[in-house]
């Protein structure tokens, strides 16, 4: 049997997820990618955290950026280089090109640059090695079978000596080869690709994929990647487990007619996704949802792209509840942020960090419409599935809400990678009928479970909050934004009376 | 007379390329420079520290200090053209 391959910890928040433990121990892995894509940071973090969080001095071999530059580039991180350097813990080996241009006169190989290599590492008993990027020593000398043949020899001495290196190469494109004269086929069995694309709005998207790990198990897919103040961080999708917990207990929503027409409630780790245009009254469902949970004692997670927390709490007091109290206490975790604060991978891992850090039973989230207006479709799609996913993971019940653009009449109703994420879709819309304003609430899938599938009249009032009036009898076409009360008796000629103008479907 | 060229040959050990070049260099010395001038042997997996000074990373490399601008130049130093070129002196 083969042995397993160790791995050391990479210090990148999410790559030894994705790589299942790190990068692979003592050999020499190749990260390549497009100008732009992070590898400079990706290779400097490695070396850094090995440093400050895992005791493990490193060598930095830069040919492109003078030390100085990257101590102080680094600087905007937080990082100290220059400190380190001064305690022996990191050193610089300086390929960085100078005036002095190379003349060939005859056979040379790179005795030198090994030799300094060799040095720099015994001089900080450095474990881990970062190189930065090879595909520059192609461009300063004229036979490139001299220089494969020399960081075949790099790595292979590497090796020997134990280290764990990341060299870093340039792609020439994001699609085509791996990088610019093949390195990849000469120096490693392992292969990370950084990707730096534009996405359909224009913005520039960068991930990480692992290629190949010779000997080791790794996930194969993409991984976003931000650059933030902190360095370099992945997202990896969260992999929701197969063998779930299935669905046995219900929890109520805090609405009691919504409990009776859900048989009880909604399942324990279910999603449930309240559907309504503008007005209608999903932010007070979310509210409802939310208290009764902190009735109970458990902690939940509230996200607010609507309303300031001020507002909420006046809006939550005005139905008679201090949800500021329960905030307060910490029962509630709420996040009342501009939806363009952060990206999207970022926002699942705030909400992933707040449930896990308090156990979070409830998680609700007023409205994915705010983040669907600034995602592009296939980010949104990601975070509403791997949102759903994390919470199932967690044993989370959640709701989220979703705004219709239209008023009255026929809408979609859910999108349809909406529809599938959840498991409960509840819709609440107005209804003109007999020249009022009604409101109307319906359960249009509650999966695995029984529902009532009646179209019932509701209202939000100051002291109750959302309340179940009974079921619209004898008018039909409510769904359609154009009710008609239904006709008793025929042959009544003149009692055949339009209860209903046509609906007036507008944008809001 | 006063110095007029301060040279540096790099070289890796007794390896043949480094054998060849310190022979070489000492060939074109000695038939194309009239001028004094002082040379320096340096061999990195001695005194690895001082190739970081002139950033060497390919060896052999004779490095003119002076007179300024700094060359460069790398290989087994055969090819005596290209030498005499690189350290711009012109032999009569």
């Amino acid at each position: 049997m083969a042995k397993k391959l160790s791995k050391v910890i990479s210090g990148i928040p999410g790559f030894d997820e994705i790589s299942h433990g790190g990068i692979p121990k003592g050999r020499t892995t190749l990260a390549s990618g497009t100008s732009g894509s992070g590898k400079t940071v990706f290779s400097a973090q490695f070396l850094y955290k090995g440093i400050t969080e895992y005791g493990e001095n490193g060598v930095f071999v830069t040919f492109e950026e003078t030390p100085q530059d990257i101590i102080k580039n680094t600087n905007s991180f937080g990082w100290y280089v220059g400190k380190l350097v001064k305690e022996n813990k990191w050193a610089f080996v300086d390929a960085s090109p100078d005036e002095a241009d190379n003349l060939e006169a005859g056979k040379y190989d790179l005795g030198a640059f090994l030799a300094r290599i060799e040095y720099a590492i015994k001089k900080v008993k450095a474990k881990r090695v970062a190189i930065d990027s090879v595909s520059a020593l192609f461009t300063h000398y004229q036979d490139p079978g001299i220089i494969r043949r020399e960081l075949y020899r790099l790595a292979s001495r590497l090796k020997k000596l134990n280290l764990t290196c990341i060299m870093t190469a340039e792609r020439p494109i994001e699609e085509g080869q791996i990088s610019r004269y093949g390195v990849e086929e000469f120096v490693s069995d392992n292969v990370i690709l950084l990707h730096n694309r534009l996405n359909e709005r224009g913005e520039r998207e960068r991930t990480i994929e692992i290629l190949k790990f010779r000997g080791s198990a790794h996930d194969s897919e993409e991984a976003p990647l931000l650059v933030d103040k902190a360095g370099v961080s992945l997202y990896p999708r969260p992999k929701p487990k197969l063998r779930g917990k299935g669905f046995s207990q219900k929890v109520s929503t805090g609405i009691e007619g919504l409990d009776e027409l859900l048989c009880g409630g909604v399942y324990r780790n279910s999603t449930s996704l309240i559907t309504g245009a503008s007005g209608t009254g999903k932010t007070v469902t979310t509210l409802h949802f939310i208290m009764e949970g902190a009735k109970l004692g458990e902690k939940s997670v509230l996200i607010e792209f609507e309303e300031s927390p001020d507002q909420l709490y006046r809006n939550a007091s005005s139905f008679g509840w201090d949800l500021k109290q329960y905030v307060d206490k910490g029962i509630v975790q709420l996040i009342c942020h501009y939806p363009e604060d952060f990206r999207a991978e970022q926002y699942l891992k705030v909400i992933q960090d707040l449930v896990v850090e308090n156990k979070a039973k409830r998680v609700a989230l007023d409205s994915l419409s705010a983040l669907q207006r600034i995602y592009s479709e296939e980010k949104f799609r990601e975070f509403v599935i791997g949102l759903n996913a994390f919470l199932k993971m967690h044993d989370v019940t959640s709701l989220l809400t979703n705004t219709t653009s239209q008023l009255l009449g026929v809408t979609a109703i859910t999108e349809t990678h909406l529809s599938t994420a959840t498991d409960n879709i509840i819709i609440l819309k107005y209804v003109e009928l007999g020249g009022q304003m009604r409101r109307l609430l319906s359960v249009l899938k509650q999966r695995g479970s029984m529902h009532e599938k009646e179209l019932m009249e509701f209202e939000v009032t100051p002291t109750k909050g959302l309340q179940i009036l009974g079921p619209f009898e004898g008018i039909e076409n409510l769904m359609s934004g154009s009710a008609r009360k239904i006709q008793l008796k025929f042959g009544e000629e003149d009692a055949e009376r339009d209860f209903i103008a046509e609906a007036a479907a507008g944008r809001i | 007379m006063a110095v007029k060229y301060v040279l540096k040959l790099y070289v890796t050990g007794q390896t043949t390329n480094s054998i060849k070049a310190i022979e070489n260099l000492k060939d074109i010395l000695k038939n194309g420079l009239k001028d004094l001038y002082s040379l320096k042997v340096i061999d990195i997996l001695k005194n690895p520290q001082l190739a970081e000074e002139d950033k060497i990373l390919a060896t052999p490399a004779l490095v003119r200090v002076l007179p300024p601008p700094v060359r460069k130049i790398i290989g087994d130093l055969s090819d005596k053209e290209k030498v005499l070129l690189g350290l711009d002196l012109t032999t009569e």
